[in-house]
């Protein structure tokens, strides 16, 4: 019965093919180095399923938000794990996506023919690194307050723009609830569709190019 | 002479990665569940007995309005909500305590003194004096609430 259905919708669909580019390619043989890619984008769909709970009950506005986080936190059955899931996913995102990094550089795959999907691949740590500063805001907590009151302080210390940049992203001279809506916005729409795309391109290439095989002394 | 096929390395991973993945599926998708329906079957607060207000206040024969407040948490909010209940005795000694919520589709019904009747304005149910239904769509009378008199104060159960 399943052959059938498989059969059927090979022909109009040739899934096959498609299943077998992504899941059989032919790969060298490599270490388990090479697996922080796909765990990586593991963490990635972590963030996502655990990202999209989390909205079901947050409201990012300064009277909302922190009560609506505890309410997630204590009253919400299993509401502790998604975020517990969301909140360590982040750090572990981070760590991973650095180590997959020192991986294609210490091994040397960012070369020819890979070029393009290592700019990719620095795109998406910068995207990562957004996604991590523009969250801490949400549980709009003391820690998250301060520790955007520094990142956006940073952010103001370049000469000539740094006034202008500081109050573009905090959405005026302090930080209040356009900041938060702002950081929410960007962190649940623009840079999830950035990642999305980005991700495409970075898993098309490393198919269409095939993984570097380890590099040997003297070759 | 067995049938059994020898398992070969690849069939042990291919069904390893499926049993694995399923249980991370299964792993993201009960807690899901449980996350995304758990609040909405949480049951109300506990019962309590709020005080309308005197007996003496009770026409006899005529549904008498009295109102109060409750405190109602609902997600990380606490509110207030207003209460109406309307009190009908015909001896002066029992008294039935009504809803004022229509039992068609929830809108607030009257008493109108001049016709004898509850009315509801949305789709003109029309209930008498002890909640019984009269005309329109409404399915039950007026849903009652228990009621106890203690020194001459009403009382009703609400809540549960």
């Amino acid at each position: 019965m399943t052959t059938k259905i498989n059969q059927w919708l090979d022909e109009r669909t040739s899934w096959r093919k498609v299943w077998e580019t992504i899941f059989l390619r032919k790969i060298p043989k490599v270490n388990w180095f090479y697996t922080l890619g796909s765990a990586s984008l593991f963490v990635a769909v972590n963030q996502a399923i655990t990202g999209i709970l989390l909205t079901i009950y947050y409201v990012p506005t300064p009277d909302h938000a922190y009560d609506s986080v505890q309410y997630i936190t204590t009253q919400v059955p299993l509401g502790w794990l998604i975020r517990g899931l969301h909140h360590w996913g982040a750090s572990a995102m981070i760590i991973l996506v650095i180590l997959h990094m020192l991986r294609v550089i210490l091994f040397g795959a960012y070369k020819y023919p890979r070029e393009v999907t290592w700019f990719t691949g620095v795109i998406l740590l910068l995207v990562v690194i957004g996604f991590g500063f523009t969250g801490y805001l949400l549980p709009w907590d003391q820690k998250a307050f301060w520790a955007t009151t520094v990142g956006t302080r940073i952010a103001g210390t370049p000469p000539l723009i740094g006034d202008y940049l500081l109050r573009i992203i905090r959405g005026g001279s302090e930080i209040s609830a356009v900041t938060l809506v702002r950081f929410f916005g960007t962190h649940v729409w623009v840079l999830p569709s950035v990642l999305l795309m980005l991700i495409g391109v970075h898993l098309y290439l490393v198919i269409r190019n095939g993984i570097s095989a380890v590099p040997k002394r003297g070759k | 002479m067995s049938e059994t096929k020898e398992l070969s390395r690849r069939n042990f991973m291919q069904a390893a990665i499926w049993g694995i993945g399923g249980l991370i599926g299964v792993g993201f998708g009960v807690p899901a569940v449980a996350y995304v329906v758990g609040p909405s079957l949480k049951s109300q607060q506990t019962q309590t007995w709020m005080r309308l207000g005197p007996t003496s206040k009770v026409e006899l024969g005529t549904p008498t309005l009295f109102t109060f407040t409750i405190q109602t948490q609902t997600g990380w909010i606490e509110s207030s909500e207003e209460i109406s209940v309307y009190v009908l005795s015909t001896d002066g000694r029992t008294y039935i305590a009504m809803s004022n919520i229509c039992t068609h589709l929830g809108c607030h019904i009257r008493w109108i003194s001049d016709q004898n009747h509850f009315f509801c304005p949305c789709h003109n149910g029309v209930f008498d004096s002890s909640g019984n239904v009269v005309a329109g769509p409404p399915p039950r009378p007026l849903t009652r609430y228990d009621v106890k008199v203690e020194n001459d104060q009403l009382f009703v159960l609400v809540g549960g």
